[in-house]
Order: C-alpha cells, then sequence, then structure tokens
C-alpha cells in the first residue's frame, strides 16, 4: 500500500469516527429542538417523529409568552413566569460568575507570585468543590434563613460566587503561571504600583483565560439546580427550577412546553460562546504548550 | 547624578551563596559592565539593585541614600530585559509611553516626549505596530525607548543582546555606546559575552561563584588579568594557559611543561620552584620555520581566518596551545609541519597554584 494511500484511509476513518461522535453528541441537541416545534401528538409519537410535521411555534408561545394555546390536548399551564426567571437567572449567573473571576484571579495572582498557598493548599481548594452540595444544602438552608437570605437574589449570588472561586482560582492560576514576571517588572520599574501592574498588564494578558473561565462558570451557575430548589421558593426562580415545573404530577410531561424552555435556557449561552469563540480556542490551549 | 554603592552586599537562597558580600562603588557617567559565567551572581546583583530581590544582607546606596527598603519604582532606575519584556498587548507607542502614564505626564507632552525618544533611537515608523510584529532588533530598539524615555538616572541593562544575532549585537552595541555618550547616565551592564565587556565598559567587573574576581578598565583587565580565571576569560583566542612547573636549574628561573620549557627573566626568580600554569597571549606567540630552537612542535590544526591565521599545537595538556600570526596561507604551511614557538617574556605570566597572578619582581 502506497503511503499516500495509507494517508487517504486514515483520513477517511478518521473522519467516519468524528461523524459519529458528532451525531451522538449533537441528538440530543436536535431532539430538544425538534421537539419545541412539535404539535403535542407527537411529542411521544411511536415511531418516533424526527421532524416535526407540521412545525409550530405553540410551545414557544405558550412558555415564553404565557399564550393559552392547544391543540387536541388541553394544558392548563398559566402560573409560569419564564421570562422573570430569565431575568434571575441572567442577574444571578452573571453577577456571581463575574464576582467569581475577577476575585479569583486576584487569589489566584497571590498564589502565583508570592507564594500564598502550597500546591498542597490549592488542592484542598479545589476539594471544597467536590463535597456533593447535597451535604451541606441542608445546614446551609437553616443559616440562610436565620441570616434572611432564603429565597433573595444576593442569597443565590452569594452561594454561586463561594462554590465557584475554587474553580476561578484554579483556572486563572495557570494562565497567570504563564505571564513571565520580567514583563511585571518591567511595569514596576517603569512607575506602576502592584495593583496598576495587576490591572494593566497582568489581567489584559490573560484575557483569553479570563474569559474561558468565566464561560465555564457561566454555565455552571447558569444550570445548577440543587442549590437554587433548596434556597429559593417562590420569589426568586431560575431557569432551571423553571424548567423542572413543566414535569409536575398534574400537569403530566409537558415535553413540548419544556423543549421551547430548554431551547431559550441553552441558545444564550451558545451565542455567548459563538461570540467569544476566539478567546476560547486560545484560552483553553492556553499553557497546553511548555516553552 | 547617580553614584551607586554596594557594601558587602550579599545574597543567598538557602544554603546556596549567589553573591557574596561584593563591595563596588560605581560613578555617576560610568558605563560598568559585570561580567562572568552564567551563575556568578552578575544578573542577581544587578537585580538587587534595580529592587526585584533583597538583599540577605549589606547595603546598596543611590547617591549616598540607602534604598535597601525603597521599591524598584522609587529608585529612579531604568532597566532593559533580556527578553525585553514588552507589553505584547499594548502597541510600540503605548509600550513607550507606560512609563510617562504612570508618572501622571500630561498626554501631549506624553506624545512628544515618545516622538523624540522614537526618533533617537529610529523606530518612529514602529510606533503602530503591536511587538508581535517587531524582529528582535527593533524589539530591542522599543525596550531601550521605553526605558530612555523616562529619563532615569541609571541604565540597568541585563543581558540586552543575548537573543539577538552577532550582526545586530554590534549593531546596537555601538547604539548603547552612543547612546551613554550622549546621555552622559550611569550605565550598568550585565553580559556573559567578554567581547561586549571590552568594547562598551568603561570599567570591567569580572565576577566568579558569587565574588568580584577583578575590577580594572579593558585594557588592564586584558593585559594584567589578575588571576587564571580573567586571563581565560578575556580574549578570542583566550590566552594560552599550560599547567606544568616552576624549576630553578643553571642559577635560573625555568617553567616547564610536558613539550614546552620557556626561561624566565631574574624578575622571576623570587618564584618558589613548584607547580605553576604559564600564560602567554596567541599574538604573542612568536612563529619560525626553521626548525630549531627550544619549543619545537608540529601544527596540528590550522585555521586561515583571512588576514591572520590560528595555528593549533598539542603541547601534551588538555587545552590546544594557540599561536596567531599574520598574512600566512594555508598553502605555507601543512599539519604536522614543525612549528618553532618563542615566547616573548614581556607577554609572559605566571599563575600559581591558587589561580592568582604572580608579579615579576
Amino acid at each position: 500500500m502506497t503511503k499516500s494511500r495509507r494517508r487517504r484511509i486514515s483520513t477517511v476513518v478518521r473522519y467516519a469516527v468524528l461523524s459519529v461522535w458528532a451525531v451522538i453528541a449533537f441528538f440530543p441537541i436536535y431532539w430538544m429542538i425538534a421537539t419545541s416545534f412539535k404539535i403535542d401528538t407527537q411529542w411521544f409519537a411511536w415511531p418516533p417523529v424526527y421532524i416535526p410535521n407540521p412545525p409550530t411555534l405553540a410551545n414557544y408561545r405558550n412558555v415564553w409568552l404565557g399564550a393559552e394555546e392547544y391543540t387536541s390536548t388541553q394544558y392548563a399551564i398559566s402560573s409560569q413566569t419564564p421570562l422573570v426567571s430569565l431575568k434571575n437567572s441572567v442577574i444571578i449567573s452573571f453577577t456571581a460568575t463575574f464576582l467569581a473571576v475577577f476575585f479569583g484571579a486576584i487569589i489566584a495572582y497571590g498564589a502565583s507570585r508570592y507564594r500564598l498557598l502550597s500546591e498542597a493548599r490549592m488542592f484542598q481548594l479545589l476539594m471544597l468543590r467536590m463535597i456533593p452540595p447535597i451535604v451541606v444544602v441542608a445546614p446551609l438552608s437553616l443559616y440562610y434563613s436565620a441570616i434572611g437570605l432564603l429565597d433573595t437574589l444576593f442569597g443565590l449570588i452569594l452561594i454561586y460566587f463561594i462554590t465557584s472561586l475554587p474553580y476561578a482560582v484554579w483556572m486563572t492560576k495557570s494562565f497567570i503561571d504563564e505571564v513571565p514576571r520580567e514583563v511585571e517588572q518591567a511595569a514596576e520599574i517603569l512607575g506602576a504600583s502592584r495593583w496598576r501592574t495587576v490591572f494593566e498588564v497582568v489581567l489584559p494578558l490573560i484575557r483569553s483565560g479570563l474569559v474561558a473561565t468565566f464561560l465555564f462558570i457561566l454555565i455552571l451557575t447558569w444550570s445548577e439546580y440543587l442549590l437554587a430548589l433548596i434556597l429559593s421558593k417562590t420569589n426568586v426562580t431560575t431557569l432551571p427550577i423553571e424548567l423542572s415545573k413543566y414535569q409536575g404530577t398534574t400537569e403530566g410531561r409537558v415535553y413540548g412546553r419544556q423543549a421551547a424552555l430548554a431551547v431559550g435556557i441553552t441558545v444564550p449561552l451558545m451565542i455567548i460562546g459563538l461570540v467569544i469563540r476566539k478567546h476560547l480556542a486560545r484560552g483553553f490551549s492556553f499553557g497546553m504548550v511548555r516553552r | 547624578m547617580a553614584r551607586i554603592e554596594l557594601h558587602n552586599l550579599r545574597k543567598t537562597y538557602g544554603s546556596v551563596v549567589a553573591v557574596k558580600d561584593i563591595n563596588l562603588t560605581i560613578e555617576d557617567g560610568e558605563f560598568v559592565v559585570l561580567v562572568g559565567p552564567s551563575g556568578c551572581g552578575k544578573t542577581t546583583t544587578l537585580r538587587m539593585i534595580a529592587g526585584f530581590e533583597d538583599p540577605t544582607a549589606g547595603e546598596i546606596r543611590i547617591d549616598g541614600r540607602v534604598v535597601n527598603d525603597l521599591e524598584p519604582r522609587d529608585r529612579g532606575l531604568g532597566m532593559v530585559f533580556q527578553s525585553h519584556a514588552l507589553f505584547p498587548h499594548k502597541t510600540v507607542a503605548q509600550n513607550i509611553e507606560f512609563g510617562l502614564r504612570m508618572k501622571k505626564v500630561p498626554a501631549p507632552e506624553r506624545q512628544a516626549r515618545v516622538r523624540a525618544v522614537a526618533e533617537m533611537v529610529r523606530i518612529t515608523h514602529l510606533l503602530d505596530k503591536m511587538p508581535g510584529q517587531c524582529s528582535g532588533g527593533e524589539s530591542q530598539r522599543v525596550a531601550l525607548a521605553r526605558t530612555l524615555v523616562t529619563n532615569p538616572s541609571t541604565f540597568l541593562l541585563d543581558e540586552p543582546l543575548s537573543s539577538l544575532d552577532a550582526k545586530l549585537r554590534r549593531e546596537l552595541r555601538a547604539e548603547c555606546d552612543r547612546l551613554h555618550e550622549e546621555l552622559k547616565r550611569t550605565f550598568i551592564y550585565v553580559t556573559h559575552d567578554q567581547e561586549e565587556a571590552m568594547t562598551l565598559a568603561d570599567r570591567i567587573v569580572v565576577m566568579r561563584q558569587g565574588e568580584i574576581e577583578q575590577i580594572g578598565s579593558p585594557l588592564d583587565i586584558y593585559s594584567r588579568p589578575a588571576s587564571y580565571f580573567v586571563a581565560d576569560f578575556f580574549g578570542s583566542p583566550s590566552m594560552n594557559l599550560v599547567a606544568g612547573e616552576v624549576v630553578h636549574e643553571d642559577g635560573g628561573v625555568r617553567f616547564r611543561s610536558k613539550k614546552l620549557s620557556v626561561d624566565l627573566t631574574a624578575r622571576y626568580a623570587h618564584v618558589p620552584p613548584g607547580k605553576a600554569t604559564l600564560g602567554i597571549r596567541p599574538e604573542h606567540v612568536g612563529v619560525g620555520f626553521d626548525g630549531t630552537g627550544a619549543n619545537v612542535l608540529p601544527a596540528r590544526l590550522i585555521e586561515p581566518l583571512g588576514k591572520d591565521t590560528l595555528i593549533y599545537f598539542d603541547d601534551g595538556t588538555e587545552r590546544a596551545f594557540v599561536a596567531v600570526t599574520e598574512g600566512l596561507g594555508k598553502a605555507a604551511l601543512k599539519v604536522g609541519t614543525p612549528v618553532s614557538l618563542a615566547f616573548d617574556p614581556r607577554h609572559i605570566y605566571l599563575f600559581g597554584s591558587d589561580g592568582r597572578r604572580i608579579d615579576p619582581k
């Protein structure tokens, strides 16, 4: 077998394997999107309906606008407020993520430059995050009710900030470690204070890393369910909580509505991912190549 | 104005002593080069002066004032780094402007000064580029401009040219020299390249294992090396250093090695017999082709360099013995040809077993 032929075969095999993998990975997303456009009789139809026929926007109108549009079955879901939840989710996740990345980067700078945290301490920091939330959520809800944080935006922001801080420190530290000391020292001898150096030189240099960290933590807080479920009641619901409401005992499984909501939850993250994809590629590959 | 004094300056890392109690005074406007092999403590010394390393003991004074506890930015110094250390996310102009901005210089003045300095180091065409788009030599000019613009009293340069190719190095070396002439500021320059040290320095400080081995003008260092180490470090090709012994015989003093025997003048009569090293620079070795004399060795390798020709001999020690002769074609000499070597007594050095130079009386 000639070399070029071998190379061609290996390319074909590679693409075949990747294609299969892509189908497996993308199918649930496709199914979610397809279901959101299906009329209710097709949600659980057998054999499955792969392409909505006829496609309908009824699910979206019902979920997001509260329109009472029904086809053959009646689903009386009118108490939902997904737009309010969307607003809550945006406020909570973006604030908590911003705080976590900001303070994470500052702590990481200290850990990297002043050797404040040993390897063991850094690992312990990450281990904090490995504690299953279910273990702490009961005592936490007691604390929260005692200090009046239960069912508040601030309460959820605080807990998300604290729980994602270890990730932020870990991820940003690996980026800061890569920034040459001499660049910082150059700024210092030119008259910059330490804070000025951090904000004018170090953080802009790890911009891509910060963006990657931001998205990573945003995904975690955006989709967090358990803490939100326990620590909020009726005033402050987030989108994942909203999603679970469509699976109640009275309404049954309203897949079409749920899918329409799920699309709404997923799309913002996808848009953000697309907008910052240049930074992501750089951020996620940062530090992979040792000099 | 900047006179820099180091008093018993010491730096240790755990049990490793990087700089051993050095004393040095650098006068205002002087161009001092710290030179030595890697790990000799020269960069650590420079970084202590800059304020990036805290001395374990000793004092650093700038114009008589102890600056040990001052932050780097309060010492009035400028530094050029080996890696250039430009800010990659800022344009060249923003890089140069940075120091002025930190000192809160008003914007119109900043622009004027950036332009002036850019003209001075000939990089005006680069001002809008990013550092990533500049070549190595250009980056170094930018780094120089960034330091120049803040008008520091002293320039600290940490192997600034070591990442550049030979031609650029020569070019920028001349540039450094010109800047020193124009600005009349104190320059402290660290390098491991003896040629750079020789061409740039008013005074050379040779360091070895954390200590100062010798301080002197380039000519001093070259023609009166204090030790075996200095003699070996300076000059290209470096000095011939032949291990052997001093013997007293027939009423005279003689140096003898495995294959060489050199008469020392009566001025070396005070040297006791015993192990010693004889040093002579390749250009001071006389070469004859009549095959007579006390020291005749076969040529082992001939390197014509154009104007000069290097002839290598095997003198029975680990190092090759080298002679330089002018205007000799390769054809005139073949490998294996016996060559008579003559040692000009005025240019002979003798080093004792402790490595220090033994002076004739």
